[in-house]
């Protein structure tokens, strides 16, 4: 690891004068990703903003939304009892990913900023555009299994690694972020980016810019939801396919509908149009198979990972029948 | 709230009540872990964690490429680099003096080839081949340095990818001098038994690359006490084999090299042969003249300190109708290094595991721009049984019998291989009972019968067998006044707890209580030991101890005798009797006969009483097949939408002779289980072959089971002695703790999903 | 798939490290860097040394198992590093170094956390626990006492990461039941393979109701 200058900051505007200060900062919360990524060289930055102490770990509602602040921790909120009252498929999604010793480490800020876990992204002896543009991307015509297949680029396709994030989407949360120029909210689905030309752009946050708090607004999906994530090994893997599944149902009918994709893409990928396809239609493995074949459409596979394109739609299904029948 | 595919709230089996239970009325009982307190406290002490004096780090830079020769190396940055006290690579490394010959480790297998030599020339033989060490005072300055090292390489065609250059694989140069050698071609019988034979399987089978991972990254601290005495704290399997080794290789006495590895964490044979990172980190702790502390990283240790072969396979299997084996071809490709012929037994127990008389067997191997593999534990045989294992199950699929009733269709009751009776073979007494514990019955032979909800149960099974190996140890036993035991023996304990074992053998031989016996292990100093490995140790060091227990005994009986009057029934008292109770040596069944010890050597002017006994293999060995077995039993559900697979059930039992150690021994086998489990279902290690280099190379990508992939797993022995293998009875049993569980698990796939999967890891993409 | 040369691959050793320049990255560097080369080699790594020291390290106040530590570290030394080759408490392993493993678990204000995640100066003024802080005088935890009882080991390398993993997983309400141990215990990885015998430690540990 380089040397890098340390400092401790207090408030979000401290922070974001002290990283705004030096070229190629970083803030450091958890630190779960970022060390490791310095660990190997991958990211060098040359000054670490700590910014652990500023108060930004709340869990509370806010009139109509539940307002997460950014250093809450991942075990904090997966554990919060509001969040699992009203917000079930966050706390799934949370437990499903990392081990609990991270999960006492990561926030929520630094989960919506971790890297892609690609092969060739991890390996400076590898080519990847994301870590060092114009190199050209390994995974492409490379060992390829974990890659995305909506999406991509040719010049990436590695996939966003969270599971939080899947829910998240689903949720429709909102970013809130500060900045030099003060504070905006971002609407989750437009937080992270499709690779397209500049792989190296994770997400849309502005330089400098730190994220304070997650806002999700209230809804009536505290019931018949599941994050189902299929992996390598049974825990403590990053997930080949996850699918995160809200239902609203009454009556047998799907009042309201809630659907997002983990391991398929560069951001977490929601899918609107199968959501269409299951609100108003009895909750039945039939309407979950028609929303899973229209959820797939676009959908695009390279050499390692066709099995993508049916492990997709099944874990759909799967999960839409374990959200309507909970256990 | 979750919804693991394994979940279950039902209290399974408490383990260890249940193997106590079965050891109730035999002789050895089980005990506490002797070295339990020092491993739970963090007392005890791995091979890095010594903080000698001026003590520096050595931090290793990897070749890029996968072959070729280092144009140039610029280590200009990384030397003026703060705290950096040395950049060393072949430009600059002193010449070690046993790399003008040939550094053949002295236990290794007949290989052939040249071993890797550290920093020894520009030739980049495969991708992560350590070319630079970077020395500095701290960990952190020396991994920095590191990062500034600059290496340009000449770049030649590499050649990494098996599937397309298996053509090029040869006969072992081993079995080209030797037609009798191990991997030479086999054949008994009918060449060509299996063409006609009335019903037929033919299939492949591959293993990809696994790696040894153990939880302690490869570590070594050298210390040049002088110019001519050498100290290494060294992660192996054998001090003294690693002494032998450096003595050569430094053109020193072997007495002065020293060799510690009190507690190894974990190894599973990558501690079976040195490594070019042991004699980098020697080099540095010269150049730099202080002791330095040398640990791989995760990726170091899939290119360093050797592999599990990617394997192919192909069997030909041959019945009657009636389930009758006629003829078994079974080919194996295994992968080696461009310069070192790697071969294991991965045909053996082809040869002599079923009752065919006709059997051909044919074993190469493929030299690719790759290190040179190691034995990973079962090694070839666990490789081949999943071969062998999934053949047996899917012929007696294809004749509609159950696997057992095919396999005790087929049992036999001598070797066919070596025409040799077996020393001891319990293995239906293992299928018995194991039947009964997984639930056997509930088995439907049609896949896809049985459900637990949406998912398909499945029921299947493997045997295991490896050879009841032992080789000669020595132990140096002492006894005090007070009666306390203290032993001594070069070997390690790598996890299955050697030490508790022989301080059970020291107990049962001498009476002495166990809290009263202390077994001293993991220096070279101590007397004769060869490498913890082939499931050798118990049988090899146990006699020792034994003979060494006993040789007190005689000594002791000597003493007593020649003081004439009532002592005069040691005399003639036989070994068995005499035991030691409460620092008294007394006869069994006289309560008169009874000796204080702290008198007797009062009397006798002595302090201790030491003895060193050395114990070897005897001729038995001409006339006896000697082989362990095991049986392994699985129970999976397989979600048929998504492709999870959950193991549910194991059921393992050991034909393993006399188990000395019933709690270690129990553990040993439930490892054996979750190894078979990650080699089923998750491990391989992947190389993208447009580089020659891994990309699953660290724990998040090379996926080992944690504890959500493993239920309870039911352990039973049939302990019943083989005393020809051995005088304490014990057939070691660390490798068929793991031979035949892949299959097993394998073969429990199939019969929940019909998906007969001859490529693993069984991920779950192969079961959508 | 045939042993085909990537087409862009330049002759380098590695794409990015060719184009990357640590040495502009930090002044520190850059001052040694400028160093004439005419200077002695032997005094660079004294002058190396001066400088790490004058710029590079930080004061760091915390207490581990129960003991005030007033130390000055560099700001890239994780918490794992600090432990093992600093303070010489050993106990606490290097599996990994990546946090895929669980071997260097340790208590940080008495949360289970990967030691070798976390740079140590982010860890001002908190309480650490080790395996080593665990005992009392010559008094087991009834966790290390439940391990030697099921054991839940067998080389011991993952076993202080597993214990102090253990603890956390009880205290946190994560060992109701056996699945859930398993799960949340999936963090620490066991090469051995003692999982149901750590299992049954735990299990017992938490049906004794101790406060740990």
């Amino acid at each position: 690891m380089i040397q890098f200058q340390y400092v401790r900051t207090s408030t979000p505007k401290a922070a974001v004068d002290a990283v705004s200060k030096t070229q190629n900062a970083r803030f450091i919360a958890g630190g779960t990703n970022l060390v490791d990524l310095m660990k190997r060289n991958i990211m060098t930055p040359e000054k670490l903003v700590d910014i652990n102490n500023i108060p930004l770990k709340g869990i509370e509602q806010q009139g109509n939304k539940i307002v997460i602040g950014a250093l809450a921790l991942n075990s904090q909120v997966a554990d919060s009892k509001l969040v699992q009252e009203k917000l079930p498929l966050l706390s799934q999604s949370l437990n499903a990913g990392a081990s609990a010793q991270i999960r006492n480490m990561a926030t929520v800020g630094g989960n919506m900023m971790q890297r892609t876990r690609c092969n060739y992204f991890y390996d400076t002896a590898m080519p990847c555009n994301k870590r060092e543009p114009g190199l050209g991307c390994g995974a492409l015509e490379g060992f390829n299994r974990m890659h995305a297949i909506f999406g991509t680029s040719e010049k990436c396709i590695a996939v966003h690694p969270s599971d939080m994030c899947i829910a998240l989407v689903a949720l429709d949360a909102t970013v809130v972020a500060a900045g030099p120029k003060g504070e905006r909210r971002i609407p989750f689905a437009e937080f992270h980016r499709l690779p397209g030309d500049t792989p190296e752009k994770d997400n849309n946050l502005m330089e400098n810019e730190l994220i304070t708090a997650i806002e999700i607004p209230d809804n009536a999906f505290t019931r018949n939801v599941h994050y189902l994530k299929i992996r390598d090994r049974a825990s403590y893997a990053f997930a080949v396919i996850s699918v995160a599944a809200a239902l609203h149902i009454e009556n047998n009918t799907i009042k309201d509908a809630r659907l997002a994709m983990g391991g398929v893409s560069h951001k977490p990928w929601r899918l609107s149009e199968a959501e269409k396809a299951l609100i108003g239609k009895p909750a039945s493995e039939k309407t979950f198979r028609n929303a899973a074949e229209i959820a797939m459409q676009g959908a695009k596979a390279y050499k390692h990972n066709a099995f993508k394109l049916k492990l997709g739609p099944n874990t759909i299904v799967q999960a839409l029948k374990n959200a309507a029948e909970p256990v | 709230m979750l919804r693991n595919p394994c979940e279950s709230k039902e209290k399974s089996l408490n383990q260890q009540i249940m193997n106590e239970a079965f050891f109730d009325k035999k002789d050895y009982k089980s005990l506490d872990r002797v070295d339990g307190r020092l491993k739970v406290t963090g007392a005890a002490r791995y091979s890095a964690e010594y903080q000698l004096p001026g003590l520096v780090y050595a931090v290793l830079v990897e070749s890029k490429i996968a072959k070729g020769t280092i144009k140039s190396i610029d280590s200009r940055a990384a030397e003026r680099a703060p705290g950096v006290l040395a950049v060393i690579s072949h430009v600059n490394a002193i010449k070690v003096p046993g790399y003008q010959t040939s550094n053949q480790h002295p236990s290794e297998p007949p290989v052939n080839g040249q071993p890797l030599r550290a920093f020894y020339d520009n030739n980049v033989y495969y991708n992560g081949q350590p070319i630079v060490a970077v020395v500095a005072s701290t960990l952190e300055k020396a991994q920095f340095g590191a990062s500034l090292v600059k290496i340009q390489y000449e770049k030649e065609q590499h050649k990494t990818d098996f599937d397309a250059n298996m053509d090029n694989a040869v006969l072992p140069a081993q079995a080209k001098k030797n037609p009798k050698s191990p991997v030479a071609d086999y054949n008994r019988g009918d060449k060509n038994a299996f063409v006609n034979a009335p019903v037929k399987i033919d299939a492949e089978y591959v293993l990809p690359t696994e790696v040894h991972n153990p939880m302690e990254l490869q570590a070594i601290t050298a210390y040049w006490e002088a110019d001519d005495r050498l100290t290494l704290y060294d992660k192996v399997q054998g001090t003294q084999p690693t002494q032998q080794h450096f003595a050569k290789e430094w053109n020193l006495p072997p007495e002065n090299v020293k060799v510690i590895a009190t507690f190894v964490g974990g190894a599973f044979g990558n501690g079976l042969h040195n490594w070019p990172h042991e004699t980098a980190a020697i080099i540095a702790a010269k150049q730099v003249k202080k002791p330095v502390k040398l640990v791989l990283t995760r990726e170091q240790m899939f290119t360093m300190v050797g592999y599990r072969p990617y394997t192919w396979q192909k069997i030909q299997m041959g019945a009657t109708k009636d389930g009758k084996l006629v003829a078994i071809n079974h080919e194996s490709v295994g992968q080696t290094s461009s310069y070192e012929e790697f071969t294991e037994s991965t045909l053996q127990q082809t040869r002599m595991m079923y009752a065919s008389p006709n059997v051909n067997t044919r074993y190469r191997i493929l030299k690719l721009d790759v290190s040179t593999p190691i034995w990973m534990r079962g090694p070839g045989e666990a490789t081949g049984a999943f071969a062998l294992e999934s053949a047996m199950d899917e012929m007696a699929f294809s004749l509609g019998m159950d696997p057992i009733e095919f396999r005790l269709m087929n049992y036999t009751d001598s070797d066919p291989d070596k025409q040799l009776p077996w020393s001891t073979k319990y293995l239906k007494e293992c299928y018995d009972a194991g039947k009964e514990k997984i639930g056997w019955d509930k088995r439907k032979m049609q896949p896809g019968s049985v459900r637990s909800g949406e998912w398909l149960v499945g029921y299947g099974m493997g045997t295991g067998t490896f050879g009841a190996n032992r080789g000669a140890a020595a132990v140096r036993a002492q006894l005090d006044a007070d009666g306390n035991l203290l032993m001594q023996c070069a070997i390690t304990d790598i996890g299955p707890g050697t030490g508790t074992a022989m301080v059970q053998i020291a107990s049962n031989t001498t009476g002495i209580s166990t809290d009263k016996i202390i077994f001293q292990l993991g220096n070279s100093q101590f007397p004769k030991a060869g490498n913890q490995g082939g499931s050798s140790t118990v049988n090899s060091v146990g006699p020792a101890v034994q003979a060494a227990c006993n040789a007190l005994k005689e000594q002791l009986k000597t003493m007593i005798a020649s003081k004439g009057g009532s002592n005069a029934a040691f005399a003639s008292a036989k070994k068995e009797d005499i035991v030691f109770v409460n620092g008294q040596v007394q006869i069994a069944g006289n309560d008169s006969a009874k000796v204080d010890i702290r008198t007797l050597f009062k009397q006798n002017n002595i302090q201790k009483m030491e003895t060193t006994q050395e114990s070897r293999p005897d001729e038995n060995r001409n006339k006896y097949s000697m082989y362990a077995f095991s049986m392994h039993f699985a129970e999976v559900h397989v979600h048929p939408l998504t492709g999870q697979v959950c193991v549910k059930k194991v059921v393992c039992c050991g034909d393993a002779g006399t188990i000395i150690s019933p709690k270690t021994a129990a553990n040993q086998m439930i490892g054996g289980a979750t190894g078979g489990i990650g080699m089923a279902l998750t491990e391989s290690a992947v190389i993208d072959h447009r580089f020659g280099r891994y990309v699953t190379k660290d724990f998040a990508e090379y996926h080992v089971p944690v504890h959500a992939d493993v239920p309870h797993i039911e352990v039973f022995f049939v302990n019943k002695p083989d005393t020809l293998a051995d005088p304490v009875g014990s057939k070691g049993l660390g490798e068929i703790a793991i031979i035949g569980v892949a299959p097993a698990i394998a073969n429990a796939i199939f019969n929940a999903t019909g998906k007969r999967i001859r490529e693993l890891p069984i991920t779950p993409d192969k079961l959508i | 798939m045939g042993d085909n040369h990537y087409s862009d691959q330049p002759e380098n050793e590695s794409f990015a490290e060719s184009r990357r320049n640590f040495l502009k990255n930090t002044s520190l560097l850059t001052a040694i860097a400028v160093t004439p080369g005419v200077v002695a080699k032997a005094a660079e790594n004294d002058l190396g040394e001066k400088i790490a020291s004058a710029f590079d390290k930080v004061p760091l106040k915390m207490e581990i198992n129960g003991v005030k530590q007033q130390l000055s570290v560099e700001p890239r030394v994780t918490l794992l590093d600090l432990l093992r080759e600093q303070l010489n408490l050993t106990g606490t392993k290097k599996g990994c170094d990546y946090g895929q493993c669980g071997a260097c678990t340790v208590h940080v204000n008495g949360q289970r956390v990967l030691s070798c995640l976390s740079l140590a100066v982010m860890h001002e003024g908190q309480k650490i626990t080790t395996i080593e802080g665990l005992t009392k005088g010559d008094q087991l935890h009834p966790m290390q006492e439940a391990f030697i009882k099921h054991d839940g080991f067998q080389c011991g390398y993952c076993t202080p990461g597993q214990i102090m993993s253990a603890i956390a997983c009880i205290r946190e309400g994560h060992a109701e039941n056996e699945a859930d141990i398993r799960e949340f215990m999936s963090g620490n990885i066991c090469r051995c393979g003692a999982y149901p015998n750590i299992v049954d430690a735990i299990t017992e540990v938490k049906n004794n109701g101790q406060k740990l």
